[in-house]
């Protein structure tokens, strides 16, 4: 029997699966079941142990009424999300005549829901699990009282009614799934199946968001109202809303108005989009009203990110394409030179990051001084300074800018990172065919145009790569700002992520903490989007 | 950068640039080596001054002295004690003089043993899912890849407490399978088994893997070979170059490590070199500088080895995954 070209591909089928099993276990454990998680905790009080459920109230702490507007949102991305894709569905089965995908579909959607209700187990179970220890504190802890608490855990009440339905859904799924493979064999119907199931996931759990939001948005009113206050919640979500979805629409009226060709057009529509942008920036005035109640420290470290990344992320991404347009040329010791520029990337970011300590010391004789002192400049206290770039130049409030402390710690990333970037940057130039050049030439372009019209259209895909993994490392950037920050600066040089951290150690706030991260990761969620909405239109992949 | 892109430009003849300058002083070649030069004043200048400042005292190293008066090695030997680098218990038979224990701890140590555990761990399990993914067909392949792609978008914090709760709930049941000996928070599991699925790991692996030309695939399937079979005897001799990268990049990996291992480690048992540095730069602030200036050095230096040995493969791995995602 597996000799046959069934058998063959069975085989084939299972040991791919063997061989992924370990990979698979880990990075779900690891890497998928954490975001999951993530989200569960968030919505505990939570400190070693699970507490009781809170709902959205860690966010509120977090950012205010803010935080219930933004899971509107998040609510309605997963509808649109589940919109767009069931609209590639819907083409899909339309195009296409092969047999069997209207029963594809199908299955797609009661495995859809099959996961679903393995998900809800899942998460009925692990706050059961997860309070054994406490439970068999202070007992003997052996092995077997562990291990009959692990069991009881599973037949618990309600855990016990997820486990038969999910246990039913699988079945169904299983069985659905089978007899589609078993009658019609084709890869077509394994990518229907998939894409059905994901789209019948995310329309689930986007109601379950929306519901979730909508209680908890009444609670929280209704709980204001018996103090004698009114929540102006859903106002605020009106106006917030509307304000973002105008200046969106200004954007796009712009552009449109930009590219005009006629005069009265182009005016009519400028005019348009900058009127509805102010409009939708009155709208937007009721943001700080929801931020009212927000957590300080959390929209000071969202503003730090914003302003490490704004100040990082151009520059070295600048400077690492000149380094590598230069190595590119007709150049000795090119190796030498790339080899030299990545060592900054590759060495420990602690030890550097402590010689960056002692370079910027506030002392007057201190490396950072020295050279001030040669260009004829008073000494800075550098790490210490609490003051922005913006007070020290005596420049108005508004244009404050980033904390001294905090430049140093940009003038640090961006020294580890041009290295990387040039490295990259310089393979990407590898990539571009030499006949381009060579055909410019022949019409006579010069280096400016050639590096404007061939080189850079060229390299975009490397630009949009290097600047998704810049911003995101501003997210993740840790050990230079946990060496580099002092006492004296305060939360002037916490990111987001560095604060979330702090809160993690300090204070053993899991929950709240989790809430956070998760709305760090929203962010990060709809900044990717947006970006790859804006930029990749323009990325040209040859 | 305007004007020195235009100025680089090679000349309008015609001719392919590959063919050489001529023969008079070219300027715009001596103004790229200027900028290339000063780049690498740049970039290593920190490293040269950092090494510098290990062999002064310390009232040198405040007045900034480019260059020490005597080379002070003794900084050394006391910035490995001081800082709890390295620590090397011998116990001789006073009578015989025979070996008779041998105990290493610090934090070199621990680094070393965390990096081993997690580079062989990430070999194990990454090989054999790249090829999965590379040579083999099953069901829902792209899906699952896909899946494990976009787990390399989610940022560490918000990975960090569940990472946190998931690995203290996990010791607990090894524990009381196990004992004390099974625990995962402040021992090594907690340092090293989240990190063995590397899906960096995998991409790169895979990417080597689909270049392995399908002849030699047939060749091995015709003598009666099956997968598992091939992937020894055939791809793995062949893979040397990513092997090696991986075993770089986990090394400077867990060479760095800093925030995970500050959260799951209490005591020294496994604490790894970033923390014991940290630790000892924070604690001695504004302290010993010329100490600490050591204490660097001694962390670099084993990155640095590695990197000029295994440079080229490196940063041509880095390039490739850089431009093929």
């Amino acid at each position: 029997m597996l000799n046959t070209r069934r058998g063959r591909i069975l085989i084939e089928n299972l040991t791919a699966y063997l061989f992924l099993a370990p990979a698979g276990c880990l990075i779900v454990l690891f890497g998928l079941f954490p975001v999951a998680f993530a989200f569960f905790v968030s919505l505990h009080r939570w400190r070693r142990f699970p507490d009781e459920y809170v709902g959205l109230a860690n966010y509120e702490k977090a950012l205010g009424n803010l935080g219930y507007i933004l899971f509107f949102w998040l609510a309605l991305l997963g509808f649109t999300a589940a919109l767009m894709l069931s609209r590639r569905l819907r083409t899909r089965l339309r195009e296409t005549n092969a047999p069997g995908q209207g029963s594809a579909a199908l299955a797609g959607v009661i495995s859809g829901y099959a996961a679903l209700l393995v998900i809800d187990w899942f998460f009925k179970l692990i706050p059961v699990i997860m309070l054994i220890p406490r439970q068999v504190r202070g007992r003997d802890t052996s092995l077997a009282l562990f291990m009959e608490k692990f069991g009881e855990s599973f037949v618990s009440p309600g855990v016990y009614e997820a486990g038969n339905l999910m246990l039913v859904g699988l079945l169904c799924s299983m069985v659905v799934v089978g007899a589609l493979f078993w009658r019609f064999r084709s890869a077509a119907n394994g990518e229907l199946v998939i894409l059905s199931a994901i789209m019948t996931t995310l329309l689930v759990a986007s109601v379950f968001l929306l519901r979730l939001t909508i209680q908890e948005t009444e609670l929280a009113i209704n709980a204001a109202r018996d103090e004698g206050e009114s929540l102006p919640i859903w106002s605020q979500l009106v106006f917030v809303s509307a304000g973002i979805v105008l200046i969106a629409f200004a954007y796009f009226i712009f552009q449109r108005g930009v590219k005009a060709l006629d005069n009265r057009r182009f005016a009519l529509l400028v005019l348009g989009g900058v009127s509805l942008a102010v409009g939708g920036y009155m709208l937007m005035a009721e943001a700080p009203a929801a931020l009212a109640a927000a957590d300080d420290d959390l929209l000071q470290g969202f503003w730090v990110t914003v302003m490490y990344a704004s100040g990082t992320v151009p520059v070295q991404l600048t400077i690492g394409l000149l380094l590598a347009y230069l190595l590119f040329q007709p150049i000795r010791f090119r190796s030498f030179f790339r080899m030299v520029y990545f060592i900054p990337y590759i060495t420990p970011f602690v030890a550097t990051s402590i010689v960056f300590r002692v370079i910027f010391d506030a002392g007057q004789t201190a490396p950072a001084n020295r050279m001030l002192a040669l260009v004829g400049i008073e000494p800075q206290r550098w790490i210490l300074e609490r003051s922005t770039l913006g007070d020290l130049l005596g420049l108005p409030d508004y244009l404050a800018g980033p904390a001294l402390a905090l430049v140093v710690i940009m003038i640090y990333s961006t020294w580890t990172y041009i290295g990387y970037d040039a490295v990259i940057f310089l393979a990407g130039l590898g990539n571009i065919p030499g006949e381009l050049y060579e055909a410019a030439r022949i019409d006579g372009a010069n280096g400016w145009r050639i590096f404007r019209h061939i080189t850079l259209p060229l390299l975009s895909p490397t630009i949009f790569f290097l600047s998704l993994v810049a911003i995101i490392g501003t997210f993740q950037a840790f050990t230079q700002i946990w060496i580099l920050r002092t006492g004296a600066v305060g939360n002037r040089v916490n990111t987001a992520s560095v604060y979330i951290f702090d809160e993690l150690q300090n204070s053993n706030r899991y929950g709240y903490a989790s809430s956070m991260a998760f709305v760090l990761f929203a962010l990060i969620l709809l900044m990717t989007l947006f970006q790859n909405r804006i930029m990749g239109r323009r990325v040209f992949y040859g | 950068m305007v004007s020195d892109a235009a100025g680089m430009a090679p000349p309008v003849t015609g001719k392919a640039p590959a063919e050489g300058p001529p023969k008079q002083i070219d300027w715009r070649r001596l103004g790229i080596y200027a900028v290339l030069f000063a780049g690498v004043l740049i970039a290593v200048g920190p490293f040269l001054w950092m090494i510098s400042a290990s062999f002064m005292t310390l009232s040198e190293v405040s007045l900034t002295r480019l260059l020490p008066e005597k080379l002070l090695w003794e900084n050394y030997a006391t910035a490995l004690r001081r800082a709890n680098f390295l620590d090397i218990e011998l116990a001789t038979d006073p009578s015989s003089g025979v070996l008779q224990s041998f105990g290493v701890s610090g934090y070199i140590w621990n680094s070393v043993r965390i990096t081993l555990i997690t580079v062989v761990g990430s070999l194990l399990v990454c090989i054999p899912a790249a090829y999965a993914f590379a040579r083999m067909k099953f069901i829902g392949r792209n899906f699952i890849f896909a899946l494990f792609l976009s787990t390399m978008m989610i940022p560490g914090i918000v990975m960090l407490i569940p990472h946190l709760l998931t690995v203290i709930w996990l010791g607990r049941l090894s524990e009381s399978i196990f004992g004390p000996a099974g625990a995962w928070f402040n021992n090594w599991p907690a340092l090293t088994i989240p990190f063995f699925a590397s899906v960096f790991n995998i991409f790169l692996l895979r990417q080597f893997f689909l270049q392995i030309p399908m002849d030699l695939w047939e060749a091995a399937r015709i003598d009666g070979a099956g997968h598992p079979r091939f992937l020894v005897s055939v791809v793995l001799p062949l893979s040397k170059a990513p092997i090696m990268t991986i075993v770089t990049l986990g090394f400077i990996g867990s060479w760095n490590a800093l925030m995970w291992p500050l959260l799951v480690t209490i005591n020294d048992d496994w604490r790894p070199i970033a923390v014991g540095l940290s630790n000892f730069v924070t604690a001695d602030t504004p302290g010993d500088l010329n100490l600490q200036m050591a204490a660097s050095v001694i962390t670099v230096i084993p990155i640095l080895v590695l990197y000029f040995i295994a440079q080229k493969q490196f940063t041509e791995g880095i390039a490739q995954t850089g431009i093929k995602s």
